[in-house]
């Protein structure tokens, strides 16, 4: 097991990501920053998770990544009052892989490293001592909160996590009608195409100088 | 002998990766001559694109983007990021906090714009002419371009049926402060009032450069190639004679062909961020040493607030108007409009878990402003390493100065949204914050603190930035000459957003296209010293 003090060396560089440092280290782009953050660091505590494998639908996603965006779909969209349109009729999972799968190869590899630097940390950043992946809802909501308010590197995490669940939910058509968005509208309101617009008339008088050239 | 000159019904003659690697005439590497090779079909390049067709030059347009003819728009914004977004609307600053939006498609940014035409200020051309030597900017000189741009692309001010609710919450709230507003002014004609315009419009009201200058052009001869990346201009004692560019496939990434276009005049429109890149990876000189420094961001954070009563501010036209009030006195200007859930997300995602869904269970009852201001014109763009290996490294984060005036276009969007009734104010920062009142709202703001370089501190995004190759007399001082050549090299000029003199308080599209038909008349005025026929 990975002791209280193995852990603090671990992630250390996130503690450490000093604003000096930050900045110093910002100027080679936020790849180095996280590269310097996670690069450090292992795996802290073993999830029961970890054991189990990602569908094979999914081509991006490594199996670790698809348990923490598992976890994050559930505690970011709690959608069980019937208001909204249930998760599990949103394909969120295929989108974030799909979505992943767009990114530029290079900041994809950023991406990877700061997802599981997010997972990992949990460990010890609010000395919840289990990975993200395994903190009950209350405590995971908590630690996106406590991220939106950290450090550049925090906030800057947390930020990516939700945005891909979110872009990836609320991208999908189904979940607009609960919320009255008409979504698109052209066909079904019959509008009209007006194709391209014709040559411009230049015989009038407001032409610039080069006109005159014609 | 008279030309026939016919504007297709619909769509642009375009040459796009997969017909290059159908033509085994053009094999792996093939090259072409041409009068002009235009780089970018975005808002400058279309245009000249057409005026050189026109003038009856042979024209090569090469656009990195793909080709997404309006009749598969689908009015999906996440399709339409994928599609055509940079970096699926992922490009960003080297610290990631500060998206900088464009356009990568045959059209380029005009595609997906908000068809906001903002005119600058007559005291922006005549600060130009009068500080900045470029005599031919003055009010009276450009006005002929201006109109012209006006014209053909009917730009008109907005009328009252395009004044949508998310419109109407901002009057009520700029009545009540005192401030002053106006409709916006949009290139678009009969608009059928979607609210999907950054999606594309797929009745082609929006008079982008996809229906208008590009088909022209095409219509007098131009040629456009899509999937083309431009990587250097090939020079040769000290004039410009083509470009080299690969064709790829655009969605496999693989290299389908090398070209070589060699051409008597090149004119750069790859946009303020590619443009200066594509000048530093050609190792041009820049005596002024400011290709791709000087970059104004102008940049924007979108504020929403949540009414009582249901607004359905995303219904109808996107923009609908502008509060005028602080434009000319401390460079902000704000915009009404609330797009749809999906934009939401990706400009400002909001709270984990219940404080999510609460928030967007009040979307239909949302109003919004995008607050944008003047920033100092520090940023930069960078091309880092080789040729084929090297990668981009866009510089911005606000100064102090800037990140106040970020704190008061918040602060000021906050308070007419407020006025108007508003129940809730969603602040536009990292650290996820509302105010239920203005008291509420000044402490909240007061514990935004700039830390380092302000960042992650406000979400902000830009998809204005301009002026990272500067139009000036002096060369020491500038990138490109009056005339829009550069100053180093000659038949090499730039006609987009680049070459902008200063950083400017107003949408540049409006601007790059007058500039754009005003550069284009300069290459034709000069052309004796360009062209053999
Ligand atoms: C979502 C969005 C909304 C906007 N709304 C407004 C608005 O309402 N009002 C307003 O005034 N402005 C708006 N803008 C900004 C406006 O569209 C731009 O300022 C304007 O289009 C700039 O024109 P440009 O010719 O410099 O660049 P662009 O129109 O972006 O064209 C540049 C083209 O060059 C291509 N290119 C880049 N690199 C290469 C290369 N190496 N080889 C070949 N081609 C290349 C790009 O793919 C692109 O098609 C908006 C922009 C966006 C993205």
């Amino acid at each position: 097991m990975t002791t209280r003090n193995q852990a603090a060396d671990a992630v250390a560089p996130l503690a450490q990501v000093s604003r000096r440092r930050f900045v110093k280290t910002a100027l080679w782009g936020t790849g180095a920053v996280l590269a310097l953050a996670g690069g450090s660091f292992a795996i802290l505590r073993r999830s029961p998770l970890d054991d189990v494998s990602k569908p094979a639908s999914l081509v991006h996603l490594s199996a670790p990544e698809y348990h923490l965006f598992n976890r994050a779909i559930e505690v970011l969209l709690p959608i069980d009052d019937g208001g909204l349109t249930p998760v599990d009729q949103v394909p969120v999972m295929a989108n974030i892989d799909h979505t992943m799968g767009l990114v530029d190869p290079a900041v994809r590899e950023d991406i990877r490293i700061g997802l599981a630097l997010f997972d990992n940390a949990a460990v010890v950043a609010g000395l919840h001592g289990r990975r993200f992946v395994d903190l009950d809802r209350v405590d995971a909501i908590a630690y996106f909160d406590s991220w939106s308010r950290g450090n550049v590197l925090q906030k800057a995490l947390q930020t990516v996590v939700k945005k891909f669940v979110y872009v990836s939910y609320w991208r999908d058509p189904a979940t607009w009608p609960p919320v009255e968005f008409d979504g698109p509208v052209s066909d079904r309101w019959g509008i009209a195409y007006l194709g391209n617009a014709p040559l411009p008339d230049e015989s009038t008088s407001d032409t610039a100088s080069g006109e005159a050239r014609a | 002998m008279q030309r026939i000159v016919r504007v297709p019904q619909d769509g642009v003659p375009v040459t796009e990766a997969r017909d290059v690697a159908a033509d085994p005439s053009m094999g792996r590497k093939f090259s072409i001559k041409t009068d002009v090779v235009v780089v970018g079909s975005g808002a400058g390049g279309s245009v000249v694109a057409y005026e050189m067709a026109k003038a009856g030059k042979s024209v090569l347009v090469l656009e990195s983007g793909k080709y997404y003819p309006s009749a598969e728009f689908t009015e999906h914004l996440g399709d339409t990021i994928h599609e055509v977004y940079r970096d699926q609307a992922g490009q960003a600053n080297s610290t990631a906090d500060v998206l900088f939006i464009e356009g990568n498609c045959v059209g380029g940014s005009t595609v997906i714009g908000a068809c906001v035409m903002h005119r600058l200020n007559p005291s922006v051309w005549q600060d130009w002419a009068d500080n900045h030597g470029l005599k031919d900017l003055a009010p009276d000189k450009i006005a002929p371009y201006t109109k012209i741009v006006d014209r053909w692309l009917n730009v008109h001010v907005n009328e009252a049926h395009e004044i949508n609710a998310t419109a109407h919450k901002v009057i009520q709230g700029c009545e009540r402060m005192g401030f002053s507003w106006r409709p916006v002014e949009r290139n678009v004609k009969k608009c059928a009032l979607t609210g999907h315009c950054l999606a594309g419009c797929p009745s082609d009201r929006k008079m982008s450069a996809l229906v208008t200058h590009l088909p022209w052009a095409a219509a007098y001869g131009a040629r456009l190639f899509a999937d083309t990346h431009v990587t250097r201009v090939l020079e040769r004692g000290g004039r410009a004679v083509g470009v080299e560019a690969v064709i790829r496939d655009p969605k496999t990434g693989s290299i389908v062909s090398d070209l070589r276009v060699d051409a008597e005049v090149v004119v750069l429109a790859a946009g303020a961020i590619h443009t200066p890149l594509i000048m530093q990876r050609s190792q041009l000189a820049d005596r002024s040493g400011r290709i791709g420094n000087g970059m104004a961001v102008q940049p924007f954070v979108q504020v929403l607030s949540t009414f009582k009563e249901p607004v359905y501010g995303f219904r109808g036209a996107l923009t609908g108007v502008q509060v005028d009030e602080f434009q000319d006195t401390d460079g902000y200007f704000f915009i009404s409009g609330l797009a749809e859930p999906e934009q939401l997300m990706a400009v400002g995602e909001q709270k984990a878990g219940d404080a999510h869904i609460e928030f967007m269970k009040s979307y239909n009852r949302m109003a919004g402003i995008n607050a944008f201001s003047l920033d100092e014109g520090s940023g930069s763009v960078v091309w880092e390493g080789g040729l084929t290996d090297g990668r981009k490294v866009i510089k911005w984060n606000p100064s102090r100065k800037e990140f106040k005036d970020i704190v008061r276009t918040t602060a000021l969007a906050s308070r007419i949204l407020f006025s108007a009734g508003a129940e809730r104010v969603w602040l536009p920062t990292f650290e996820k914050m509302h105010a239920d009142s203005v008291f509420d709202l000044d402490d909240k703001l007061r514990s935004v603190d700039y830390g380092i370089n302000g960042l992650y501190t406000f979400r902000m995004n830009t998809f204005s930035p301009h002026g990272s190759a500067r139009m000036g007399v002096d060369p020491y001082e500038s990138v490109v000459s009056p005339d829009g050549e550069m100053h180093d090299v000659s038949g090499l000029y730039v006609a987009d957003a680049s070459l902008f003199p200063t950083p400017v308080a107003a949408g540049p599209q409006w601007a790059t296209q007058v500039f754009a038909k005003y550069v284009s008349d300069r290459i034709l005025a000069r052309g004796s010293n360009h062209f053999l026929g």
